[in-house]
C-alpha cells in the first residue's frame, strides 16, 4: 500500500490551489450573499480542462484519475463548497454517467460540449414523494413517466431538488418506463421542459436547485442512456460515485475550518493568552483533526475504488455517511471557538456551517446510507436488509 | 356571558361582547364621564370559576359564578330567567352584551329570551356598539349594506362573532386576580330564583339516529380509472 | 414536592402563548428576511406589562417573578427566537442590572418605565479584547466632579442601538482589575457623545439588533452609578446569572417546537408508503428530543423556583444555559434531519431555527465559561479556587 499522492498528483494539487486561490477564494462570500451560480469560476475551470477533469482525451477532458478529481473537489471546496458542488454534480453525476453508460454517438455529441463548459449537466432524479433513494429502490417510487412512442419517449412528470437546474443546458432525467427505470438525456430547450421554482437554501446558496416540469416532453429513442430497465443501474452508479465528490468537499471544507480556527486561536487573546493556550480549545481541534485525517484516508480510499472499477456502493455510502458527519461536526466545533466572530456572515466560517450541513441530506440522507452499509454486514452473513 | 364548557373558552361572539363592553367603559373614562362598571356573568352553566377569572383580567370591574344543582341542565330559557334575576339582584344593568350565537348548540336565544324577562328593546347581531345620552347605537348588516340602529337605554344588545377582537388581559391584573381565591363572586341560583323557575321548557323524550346511508359508488384505482369509473356511474344516475 | 405550576402562573402561560401564536409568531419570517426589529410587538408587549414580568409591581411590574419570566421566553422561544433575545436583553439584563444594584431613586427613575415597557434597556458589557474575558474591558469612566466621562467602544451590544436606557460597564480603577476596578452606570441613551457604531450581519436572530456602541466623551452624574464605585464585577456578574437561566427557557421553547414539528412530520410524510413515524431512525431522534426537553424542563423550572424561594442558585443557572442551549442544537439538528431537503429549504421555519439556535452556546457567556463556572463553583465548595 501506498500512501502517497504521486508525483503527478501532488504537481495537480498545486494547480488546483492556484487556481482557487485566483478564482474561488475571493469570490465565496459574495457569491454566497447574492446567491449567484459561480458562473465565473465555471467558465475558468472549463479553461483548465476541469469540467472534463476525468474524460478521456478524445473528448477533450483531463483525463485525470478519479483521485487526482478528488483532490480538484477537495482544492475547490475549501473555498467555496457551491462551486466545487457545480462541478462535481456536472463532472460525476452526468459526465461520467454519459462515458460509462452512453453509446458512442452520444459520447460524441455530449461529451466534448460538457467538456468546453457549453453545456452544464444536471441531474433529476428526486421527486416530491421520492428522495434519491428512488433509484435504489428500484425505482418503484419514481411517478415521472417515459411513455414510448414511435421513435420518441414522452416524458411527464416533476422533478424537484435538480442541482446546477438553473443553469443547466443538458438534464439526466430519471422516468419509470415499461421494463422499468429508465434514464435521458434531455437538452434544456426540448419544448415540454420547463425549470422550474429554484429553492432558496439554508447553505450552498450559489448552487441553483431548481423544480423540474416535464409536460409531455419528447425526445429522441437515442437519447435513452443505457439500455431499457437500465436507468436504476446508471442513478446507482452516478450517485456512488458523487458520494466519494460530497464526501471529499466535506474534507474541503473541514480542512479550512480547521485552519480558519486554529489562526484564530493564536490570534485571539483573553485571560492575557491566546486561547490556543487552553487545553479545552486544544481538544476541541485535536478532535477535528483527527476526524479529518480519517476522513481524508476513507475519501482517497473510496476514490481509487472508482478507478478500479466494481461494486462502490458499500465504500460510497460508507464515506459519504462518514463525510457528512465529520464536516458538520467539525464545522460547528471550529465555529464555536471562533466565538461570536465565528457566527457574523463577515467571516467565512458561518458560510461553511451553513453549506456543510447539506451533506447529511443531499446525495441521499445519511440514514439511508446506514441503511446500505448494514445491508453489507448483514449480506456477509446471508442476511437480507430492506430499507 | 361567556364561554365554552368543555374548552374553557370564550366563545367568540361572547369575547366580542366583552370586548364592546370594555371599548364603552373607555370611552367613559376618556371622555371623563362617570366611571361604568362591567359586570361578567355566564351565559350557561359551567364547571368552575376560571373563564369568569379571565373576564375579570381582561378588564371587567366585577364577575358573578352561579352555582346550584338546579342549574345543571339549563337550557337557554332557564339561563334567561336566571340572568334575569341575577341582573335585578345587581340592581339592574343599563346595557346588556351577550354574543348572538354560540359555536356549540347553535341556538341564538338567550340575547331574545333576557331582553324578553327584562322587558327591554333589544338588538340582535351587532356589528359595532355605542353608547351615548340615555342611547344605545348598533351597527347592523343588512343584505348588501350597514343599518344603524338606535334604542333607548336599558337595553339588551347581541354581537355577532368576528366583530372586535378581545384585548390581551392586563398582566399585573392576571397575576393578581388569579393570586385572590375571592376575586369572582359566588351566587347561588336558590337565593336568586324558586325551583319551578329552573325547569326546562323542553322536554327530552328520546334520541335516534338518521338511518345509515344507502351505499354509494365506490371507484379506485389510478387516477385515469377512477375518473371512468365516476363518469360511468353518473352517466348511469342520469339515465335512471 | 409539589410540581405544579400555580393558577396565576398557568392563566400567565395561557394568555402569553395566545399573544406568541396570534403576535409573534406571523412576523418571524419576516423579520428574519428582512433583518428588522419588531419594533410594533415590543410596543404590545409594553402595553400588557410583560415586559416587566419579573419585576415587583410596586416598580410598575407584573411580580410574576423569575418562574413567570421563563415562562415568558420559553413561550417566545418557541415561535421567535429573535424577539426572545430582544426580549431577554431588554428584561433580563438591562432592567435586571437596575433590579439587583439599584438604590431607590434609580428604580423610581428607570426601572419603573422600563417594568412599564415605557422604554426599552440594554447591558452593555462587551468589547473588541473582552468577550468571555468580561474582565478585561477597556471603556474608561473617569470623574469629573459631580459627573463621571465615559469614552471607549462596546461590541456585539443586543438592542443598544435603540434603547432608551444602557447599563454600561466601565474601568474607574485601571490598577485595579475586577477587584474594585470596573463599575456599573446607568445612561441615556441620548446623552451627547453616545452613538451607535456598525450594525452586525448575523447568521441568525436577524430580527435583534446587535451593534457596536461608542461612547465619546458621554458624560453620566455621579447618582447614575449602579451599586457602589468599584463593585461593577460583582455586579454584572449576578446580572448575567439571572440572564443565563432564562435564556435556558428560551432554549427549551425552541426545542419543544423542534420536537412539536419533527411529530408533526413524521405522522404525515410518508416515505415508500411507509409513515416516517414507523422508522427507527425517527422514532429514536424524537425519544431522545423529548427526552431531553423533560430533563431541560425540570431543571429550568426548578432554577426558576429556587430564585424566586431567594436560594442560591448561580451554578444552576449556568447548567441552564449551557444545557439548555446544547439541547436546542441536538433537538433542532434532528428536525432539520427528519425533514430532510425541507429542512434545508428558507421556505420552512427550520433552518431559521437552526441559524438562530447556534448563537446560543456562544453569547451570554460561551458555554466553554459556563463549563469554567460549574467547575470553579463546586470546587471553591471544597476550598479549590480555579483559575479561567
Amino acid at each position: 500500500m501506498e500512501f502517497t499522492f504521486s508525483e503527478e498528483q501532488q504537481m495537480f494539487r498545486a494547480m488546483f490551489r492556484d487556481f482557487c486561490g485566483k478564482e474561488v477564494a475571493s469570490k465565496a462570500e459574495e457569491l454566497d450573499h447574492e446567491e449567484k451560480p459561480p458562473l465565473d469560476a465555471i467558465r475558468k475551470a472549463a479553461n483548465q480542462g476541469f469540467l472534463g477533469a476525468t474524460l478521456p482525451e478524445d473528448y477533450f477532458g483531463a483525463e485525470l484519475d478519479y483521485v487526482s478529481y478528488a483532490l480538484l473537489i477537495e482544492t475547490l471546496a475549501r473555498d467555496c463548497m457551491s462551486t466545487a458542488l457545480t462541478l462535481a454534480t456536472h463532472v460525476s453525476l452526468v459526465a461520467m454517467s454519459i462515458l460509462d453508460h452512453g453509446t458512442d454517438v452520444q459520447k460524441e455529441q455530449w461529451l466534448p460540449m460538457m467538456a468546453a463548459g457549453e453545456a452544464l449537466g444536471a441531474f433529476a432524479l428526486t421527486e416530491p414523494d421520492a428522495g434519491s433513494d428512488a433509484a435504489h429502490q428500484g425505482g418503484a417510487a419514481l411517478r415521472t413517466r417515459a411513455t414510448p412512442d414511435g421513435a420518441e419517449v414522452s416524458l411527464d412528470g416533476t422533478k424537484t431538488w435538480v442541482a446546477n437546474g438553473g443553469i443547466a443546458g443538458l438534464f439526466l432525467v430519471f422516468a419509470q418506463g415499461p421494463e422499468g427505470v429508465e434514464a435521458f438525456l434531455v437538452p434544456k430547450d426540448t419544448p415540454g421542459l420547463t425549470v422550474g421554482y429554484r429553492e432558496p437554501t439554508l447553505g450552498l446558496r450559489s448552487v441553483t436547485f431548481n423544480t423540474l416540469y416535464l409536460e409531455g416532453c419528447r425526445v429522441p429513442v437515442a437519447n435513452r442512456l443505457g439500455a431499457p430497465g437500465e436507468g436504476g443501474a446508471v442513478g446507482r452508479r452516478a450517485q456512488d460515485r458523487m458520494a466519494v465528490a460530497l464526501a471529499a468537499a466535506g474534507l474541503g471544507a473541514s480542512e479550512d475550518a480547521v485552519d480558519i480556527a486554529a489562526q484564530f486561536a493564536t490570534e485571539r487573546v483573553q485571560f492575557g493568552v491566546p486561547i490556543a493556550k487552553k487545553q479545552a480549545i486544544q481538544s476541541y481541534m485535536a478532535e477535528a483533526l483527527t476526524d479529518v485525517e480519517a476522513l481524508r484516508y476513507l475519501v482517497y480510499h473510496a476514490a481509487w475504488l472508482v478507478d478500479q472499477g466494481g461494486d462502490l456502493s458499500f465504500d460510497a455510502s460508507v464515506v459519504k455517511a462518514f463525510g457528512a458527519r465529520v464536516a458538520h461536526s467539525v464545522t460547528n466545533r471550529m465555529l464555536q471557538v471562533m466565538g461570536g466572530y465565528g457566527y457574523m456572515e463577515d467571516y467565512p466560517m458561518a458560510r461553511k456551517y451553513r453549506d456543510a450541513r447539506a451533506l447529511g441530506i443531499i446525495g441521499g440522507p445519511t440514514e439511508l446510507h446506514q441503511v446500505r452499509v448494514a445491508q453489507r454486514i448483514f449480506a456477509d452473513l446471508d442476511l437480507e436488509i430492506a430499507p | 356571558m361567556f364561554i365554552n364548557r368543555e374548552e374553557y373558552l370564550l366563545q367568540p361572539a361572547d369575547r366580542c361582547a366583552l370586548e364592546a363592553a370594555l371599548r364603552i367603559k373607555d370611552a367613559a373614562r376618556s371622555q371623563e364621564m362617570p366611571d361604568i362598571e362591567v359586570v361578567a356573568l355566564p351565559r350557561t352553566p359551567l364547571p368552575d370559576d376560571d373563564v369568569l377569572r379571565q373576564a375579570l383580567c381582561t378588564g371587567a370591574d366585577r364577575a358573578v359564578y352561579l352555582t346550584g344543582a338546579g342549574l345543571q341542565d339549563a337550557d337557554d330559557a332557564v339561563m334567561a330567567r336566571v340572568l334575569a334575576a341575577a341582573v335585578g339582584r345587581l340592581g339592574g344593568a343599563d346595557l346588556v352584551l351577550a354574543g348572538a350565537t354560540t359555536l356549540d348548540s347553535g341556538q341564538g336565544q338567550l340575547g331574545l329570551r333576557l331582553a324578553e324577562a327584562l322587558g327591554s328593546p333589544q338588538i340582535v347581531g351587532a356589528w359595532t356598539v355605542e353608547t351615548a345620552d340615555g342611547c344605545v347605537q348598533a351597527v347592523l348588516k343588512d343584505g348588501t349594506g350597514y343599518v344603524t340602529v338606535e334604542a333607548d337605554l336599558p337595553a339588551v344588545v347581541t354581537m355577532l362573532p368576528g366583530t372586535l377582537k378581545l384585548r390581551y388581559p392586563d398582566g399585573v391584573r392576571l397575576i393578581d386576580v388569579y393570586r385572590a381565591p375571592d376575586a369572582v363572586e359566588h351566587w347561588d341560583v336558590s337565593d336568586l330564583v324558586d325551583e319551578e323557575m329552573l325547569r326546562s321548557l323542553l322536554k327530552e323524550r328520546g334520541r335516534d339516529f338518521p338511518p345509515e346511508r344507502e351505499r354509494g359508488v365506490r371507484v379506485s384505482g389510478t387516477s385515469e380509472e377512477m375518473a371512468q369509473a365516476l363518469a360511468d356511474a353518473l352517466r348511469q344516475r342520469v339515465r335512471a | 414536592m409539589d410540581f405544579t405550576f400555580s393558577p396565576e402562573h398557568v392563566a400567565l402561560r395561557r394568555m402569553i402563548r395566545e399573544f406568541a401564536e396570534n403576535e409573534v409568531a406571523p412576523l418571524a419570517a419576516e423579520i428574519d428576511r428582512e433583518g428588522r426589529v419588531p419594533f410594533e410587538t415590543l410596543k404590545m408587549l409594553g402595553e400588557i406589562g410583560l415586559l416587566g414580568v419579573c419585576f415587583p409591581q410596586e416598580y410598575g411590574g407584573m411580580g410574576a417573578g423569575e418562574t413567570g419570566y421563563c415562562i415568558l421566553m420559553e413561550e417566545l422561544g418557541r415561535v421567535c427566537t429573535s424577539t426572545a433575545t430582544g426580549v431577554g436583553a431588554h428584561i433580563g439584563i438591562g432592567a435586571m442590572a437596575i433590579h439587583l444594584d439599584g438604590n431607590e431613586q434609580q428604580k423610581r427613575k428607570y426601572l419603573v418605565p422600563l417594568a412599564r415597557g415605557e422604554k426599552i434597556a440594554a447591558f452593555v458589557l462587551t468589547e473588541a479584547d473582552a468577550g468571555s474575558d468580561a474582565a478585561a474591558i477597556r471603556t474608561r469612566a473617569v470623574r469629573e466632579g459631580d459627573s463621571w466621562i465615559l469614552d471607549g467602544t462596546k461590541t456585539f451590544n443586543t438592542n443598544g442601538s435603540f434603547a432608551e436606557i444602557v447599563t454600561v460597564m466601565a474601568v474607574t480603577d485601571p490598577t485595579l482589575g475586577a477587584r474594585g476596578g470596573i463599575t456599573a452606570f446607568i445612561v441615556e441613551a441620548d446623552t451627547p457623545g453616545f452613538e451607535v457604531g456598525t450594525h452586525e450581519n448575523k447568521m441568525g436572530i436577524r430580527g435583534s439588533s446587535t451593534a457596536e456602541l461608542i461612547f465619546d466623551g458621554v458624560r453620566v452624574p455621579h447618582e447614575n452609578v449602579l451599586g457602589k464605585v468599584g463593585e461593577g464585577f460583582v455586579s454584572f456578574m449576578k446580572t448575567l446569572d439571572m440572564g443565563r437561566l432564562t435564556l435556558g427557557a428560551a432554549c427549551l421553547g425552541g426545542a419543544q417546537a423542534a420536537l412539536d414539528w419533527s411529530i408533526e412530520w413524521a405522522k404525515t410524510r410518508k416515505q415508500f408508503g411507509v409513515d416516517l413515524a414507523q422508522k427507527q431512525s425517527v422514532q429514536w431522534k424524537i425519544a431522545d428530543m423529548a427526552t431531553e426537553v423533560e430533563a431541560l424542563r425540570s431543571l429550568v423550572y426548578r432554577v426558576a423556583w429556587m430564585v424566586d424561594t431567594g436560594q442560591p442558585f448561580s451554578r444552576l443557572a449556568a447548567m441552564c444555559k449551557m444545557y439548555g442551549s446544547e439541547v436546542a442544537s441536538r433537538a433542532i439538528d434532528s428536525a432539520l434531519q427528519i425533514h430532510g431537503g425541507l429542512g434545508y429549504s428558507r421556505d420552512f421555519a427550520i433552518e431559521r431555527a437552526f441559524r438562530d439556535a447556534r448563537i446560543a452556546e456562544i453569547f451570554e457567556g460561551t458555554n466553554e465559561i459556563q463549563r469554567i463556572v460549574i467547575a470553579s463553583n463546586i470546587f471553591r465548595e471544597r476550598g479549590v479556587r480555579i483559575r479561567p
